[in-house]
């Protein structure tokens, strides 16, 4: 196999990989800024310098010319490379500015020349505490500057589109975010223009970055130049907690993550995964944020006189809940499970129905032909499809719904936005009683006689299988009435929770939901009911199905977490999209 | 030199009047040297060689050998392949194409059919700097009628050989000169100079085999052929032969561009062929082949000839033989300061040294000249050179740093004199 030797060290590799990502590969570094695994290498930063050579071979037989140590004899080439664009050859010698001077202070050269005309404004920069020029300036950069004639100026707050901000002093022309709207999106909306040290993106005169996938471009800017028009100013990177999720706004299970700050979700970012999205993520998935922490459902509510829904008491709840099911028969109940609720939350509905003696199980599929782009938008508008009707979830028509609807007394809605989304007018909940257990205060809810908050997918770890039929799962990133950060393990610290006080203590008591998770509601229900229903964790949960449906057989968390997601067997991507 | 230069008679801008016109062009022995070519005893390879032999270097500033890079084009494969015509020609002090565009443009055209044809190619583009607007419009013309004559276009001469002949003009930017990045701008991209390898000849226009040549470069290829390649090595200096457009501006009596053999005495240049210094001003210095040169001391120029070896001893390059002479009454500060302020404005921005240090160094030159400036920013300067020369995509950060890192070394007295006492050390 052929061979690199890198600082000394000798590696093995296979094809032709390019220098840089061999180094980066096998956990070394090499500072870079333009370089990015999904795209062309312009090598137009110059950071990345190493100094390379290769074994010296005799013309005719081909063997390594050894010198009077018996050591190979390299030639060096006489200019430093570029490690992004190398090709590693067979014997190739490299010295990366751990081992050679010249490497090392060539790196500084440029980093120096990089700052000169930087605006330096890492206090009010939003990139500040995740820049790579602030940590590789802290790295590898000169120590002071000599630079003392004026900085060039340039276009400040431009707005490129409707979502991304540009201030063109400190970009550094890296052309990422060009490179990626030319072999990413597609749109080609983003040109460098000007000359020189002149020079800054920006889109054709009079049009837009309106790009679908425009915010990556702020995630892969190395520096503060692109910024998201909705983010800018509202959070420090250094005081938000971040948690791995999945996106839940389509059905391509986008990984991504979660940033919290006193139990508000600020943003979403994507989360590398070569399986699903690598580095991308939709901007409008991005948008599902507000939607963890704004017109939440806190503490049940129940309709008094006529529409009037009042808050009541989470005993109450349960104990109209009760009422309700056992003044009419099993066969009289529906109930509705959501491809936009987890596998977990779907299964603990199911498992208690069909204990207490429901046989049908629906669902009504939320598919909108034409949205996908065979890309990360999928015609599938829920993120659980797959997972629903893996557990026995039945798809039900609309005109199916609405007359099955008709005869039923009392109907059970996990959280579907029906008739947010037109499937069911609020005229059709008017005759039964509908109990909907909701994350979210929408017209559904409003429609509905009996509220359940429950836990949304930033408040609790379950599962959901994508359009490929991939399970990937959450884990909670915010704090509910009744969870604490210090005590679930599961969920993400950050500085403040690790190095905080008491009397710092930062958490917002007043960005606490009063919810529950749909199972541990069930477990109340059961009770109640006197059900021999138990579910423990979501985990657990997971382990249970894992055993008794055959789709999910060796699922488990600890799976999905060390595989990244697992792709099951026996879901086919047409399965979905019919 | 024993070489009675004014015996020397012009074939690459002969003096013949209307030579641009075709008809007269073709009563003076004009698209001869193609019908050769194209006739059965020659094929390609044979071309080349004899091309390689003469041992034309390049005219557009590095000097190599032509027909050796013709002969790095890769087999033919059935696609396309092309010949780029670099005409361009935006370095300050350079401006000899234009007069072949204007006087013998059709000695160029059959320069580049004949390359064309030894490599190969489908198609040629010459690009013409968008300045050169009649002469982009002669060019156009002069293509014209060579294709009505059957010298362009499909089945040239009944040889079989098709070939199409494009012209692009440029829209002001000195970057598109540098031949990949002119490449780009004729796929109609911004001008940004591509990363080698892979090289033009690997993947060039459109991703396809291409070959970049200067106007100059290609318009000795039909003397070539007629004349053998013996006739050129003859001619001139005998690492570096051929007759020569030496362009010669500055403080001289008769600036111009003039046809000669290489390697003429830099003085006899002056003096004789250039008339003199004006004004019988003293000769201070001389840039030898375009602003990027390292400029050399009017009062070392003795036995110095206009040819790489003889150039490359007294500390200099041949370029693009585009000579600036400077009398004694010249700032070399601001002279200088105006050479770092056109490649600032040049740079195309593309990579990192060249974008922030050109326009460092044309910052800190201001600040000399405006009396500003401390000693310690001469060291500084230098620095900044070893910051930028070989460390980017494409040469023109060398060709900024060359005029700043010679000028200072070579005129340091008048630098330090405009410079303050530095109040504190370097950082
Ligand atoms: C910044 C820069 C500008 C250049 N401009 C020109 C030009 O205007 N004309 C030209 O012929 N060559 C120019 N060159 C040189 C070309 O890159 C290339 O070497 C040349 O066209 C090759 O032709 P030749 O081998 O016939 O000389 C330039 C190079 C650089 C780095
Ligand atoms: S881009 Fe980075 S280095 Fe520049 S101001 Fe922002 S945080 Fe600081
Ligand atoms: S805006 Fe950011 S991504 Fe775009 S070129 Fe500038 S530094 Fe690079
Ligand atoms: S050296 Fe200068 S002109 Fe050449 S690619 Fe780099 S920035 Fe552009
Ligand atoms: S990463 Fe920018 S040049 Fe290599």
């Amino acid at each position: 196999m052929p061979e690199i030797f890198i600082d000394g060290e000798r590696y093995e590799f296979e094809g032709k990989p390019k220098l840089l990502q061999f180094i980066l590969d096998n956990g070394k570094e090499v500072p870079f800024f333009c370089y990015h695994p999904e795209m062309s290498a312009p090598a137009n930063c110059r950071q990345c310098y190493v100094k390379v050579g290769t074994p010296v071979q005799n013309r005719e037989t081909g063997e390594y010319e050894l010198d009077e140590n018996g050591e190979r004899v390299i030639r060096w080439f006489p200019k430093m490379q570029t490690s992004c664009s190398m090709e590693m050859t067979d014997g190739m010698v490299v010295h990366t500015q751990e081992t050679s001077e010249e490497v090392a202070r060539a790196q500084k050269d440029t980093m120096e020349l990089i700052l000169i005309n930087h605006p330096l404004d890492c206090p009010i920069c939003d990139q500040a505490g995740e820049c790579p020029l602030q940590i590789q300036t802290y790295k590898y950069g000169p120590e002071g500057s000599r630079f003392e004639v004026k900085k060039v100026h340039k276009p400040k707050r431009v707005e490129l589109g409707p979502r991304v901000t540009l201030d063109a002093e400190r970009c550094i022309n890296c052309t990422r975010c060009v490179r990626f709207t030319e072999e990413i999106s597609g749109t080609h909306q983003l040109t460098i223009s000007s000359r020189g040290d002149k020079n800054y993106p920006i889109t054709a005169p009079g049009m837009e970055f309106d790009d679908p996938y425009s915010l990556n471009t702020v995630d892969i800017c190395p520096v503060g130049a692109l910024t998201s028009t909705d983010f800018r100013f509202k959070a420090r990177v250094w005081e938000m907690n971040q948690t791995p999720s999945i996106d839940i706004t389509g059905g391509k299970g986008t990984n991504v993550d979660l940033w919290t700050r006193d139990n508000l979700v600020l943003r979403l970012t994507p989360r590398y995964n070569k399986n699903v999205n690598t580095h991308w993520m939709p901007d409008e998935a991005r948008q599902a944020y507000r939607k963890f922490n704004e017109n939440r459902i806190s503490r049940p509510s129940i309709k008094a006189d006529g529409d009037n829904q009042i808050k009541t008491s989470w005993n109450n709840a349960i104990e109209t809940f009760a009422e309700k099911l056992e003044s009419v028969k099993p066969a009289d109940v529906m109930v509705l499970g959501s491809a936009h609720a987890s596998v977990e939350e779907n299964y603990s509905l199911m498992k208690l129905f069909s204990t207490w003696g429901v046989n049908d199980f629906h669902f009504s599929p939320d598919v909108k032909d034409g949205f996908g782009d065979n890309f990360l938008l999928t015609d599938d508008q829920a993120p659980n499809t797959n997972g629903v009707k893996a557990l026995g979830f039945n798809e039900i028509s609309t005109d199916d719904l609405k007359t099955a609807i008709k005869s039923a007394k009392v109907i059970v809605l996990l959280n579907d936005e029906l008739v947010d989304r037109g499937v069911l007018g609020s005229e059709d909940l008017e005759k039964p009683f509908v109990i909907s257990l909701a994350t979210n205060e929408t017209e559904t809810s409003k429609s509905t006689d009996l509220v359940i908050p429950i836990t949304c997918i930033a408040e609790h770890a379950a599962s959901y299988v994508n359009v490929e039929g991939r399970i990937q799962r959450s884990l909670p990133a915010k704090e509910t009435k009744y969870t604490h950060r210090k005590m679930d393990l599961e969920m993400s610290e950050g500085r403040l929770d690790r190095y905080g006080t008491n009397f710092d203590n930062w958490v917002n008591e007043d960005n606490k939901i009063d919810c529950t998770p749909t199972w541990e509601l069930m477990n109340n229900l059961a009770k109640r009911l006197g059900l021999s229903v138990q579910f423990g964790s979501s985990r657990e949960i997971m382990d249970e199905i894992a055993s008794s449906v055959s789709t999910f057989e060796g699922v488990s968390f600890e799976r999905m977490d060390d595989e990244n997601g697992i792709q099951l067997t026996g879901i086919t991507k047409e399965e979905v999209s019919a | 030199m024993s070489f009675d230069w004014k015996s020397y008679t012009p074939v690459i801008i002969p003096d013949i009047p209307n030579l641009h016109e075709i008809d007269v062009y073709t009563n003076n022995g004009g698209y001869e040297s193609l019908k050769k070519v194209l006739s059965n005893d020659w094929d390609p390879e044979k071309v080349i060689n004899e091309v390689k032999a003469a041992n034309i270097r390049g005219r557009g500033g590095a000097g190599f050998n032509a027909g050796l890079k013709w002969s790095f084009m890769p087999k033919p494969d059935g696609g396309p392949r092309y010949l780029a015509c670099n005409g361009d020609e935006s370095e300050p002090g350079t401006f000899k194409d234009r007069k072949i565009f204007e006087y013998n443009p059709h000695l160029f055209i059959e320069g580049a059919l004949i390359a064309a044809y030894a490599m190969q190619c489908s198609a040629i583009y010459v690009y013409i700097r968008g300045e050169y607007y009649s002469w982009i419009k002669m060019m156009e013309k002069a293509l014209k009628d060579a294709y009505d004559k059957g010298f362009i276009g499909k089945n040239i001469l009944g040889s079989g050989f098709d070939v199409e002949f494009h012209v692009t003009g440029g829209a002001g930017a000195y970057i598109c000169g540098e031949e990949t990045s002119m490449l780009e701008s004729l796929e109609g991209k911004r001008g940004y100079p591509r990363v080698k390898p892979p090289f033009p000849a690997q993947k060039g226009l459109w991703g396809r085999p291409t070959t970049i040549n200067n106007i100059e470069t290609l318009s000795c290829v039909p003397l070539v052929i007629k004349n053998g390649a013996d006739w050129f090595t003859g001619i001139g200096a005998e690492t570096h032969p051929g007759p020569v457009l030496y362009g010669i501006s500055g403080h001289v009596n008769r600036p111009g561009v003039y046809e000669l053999p290489t390697g003429m005495p830099i003085l006899t240049l002056i003096e004789e062929v250039a008339g003199g210094m004006r004004n019988g001003k003293k000769l201070k210095g001389i840039i030898p082949g375009g602003s990027s040169t390292p400029i050399l001391r009017g009062d070392a120029l003795e036995g110095v000839n206009m040819d790489a070896d003889s150039l490359r001893e007294a500390g200099s390059m041949m370029g693009t033989a585009g000579m600036i002479v400077m009398d004694e009454d010249t700032d070399m500060v601001e002279m200088l300061w105006r050479i770092s302020h056109f490649y600032h404005h040049e740079s195309c921005g593309q990579c990192t040294p060249c974008r922030e240090g050109t326009g460092w160094l044309e910052k800190i030159l201001l600040k000399i000249r405006n009396g500003d400036g401390e000693i310690r920013d001469l060291e500084l300067l230098i620095d900044l050179c070893s910051q930028m020369e070989g460390r980017t995509i494409c040469a023109l950060a060398d060709a900024a740093a060359w005029p700043v890192r010679y000028t200072i070394d070579r005129f340091r007295d008048e630098f330090e004199a405009r410079c303050k006492k530095s109040t504190y050390a370097l950082a």
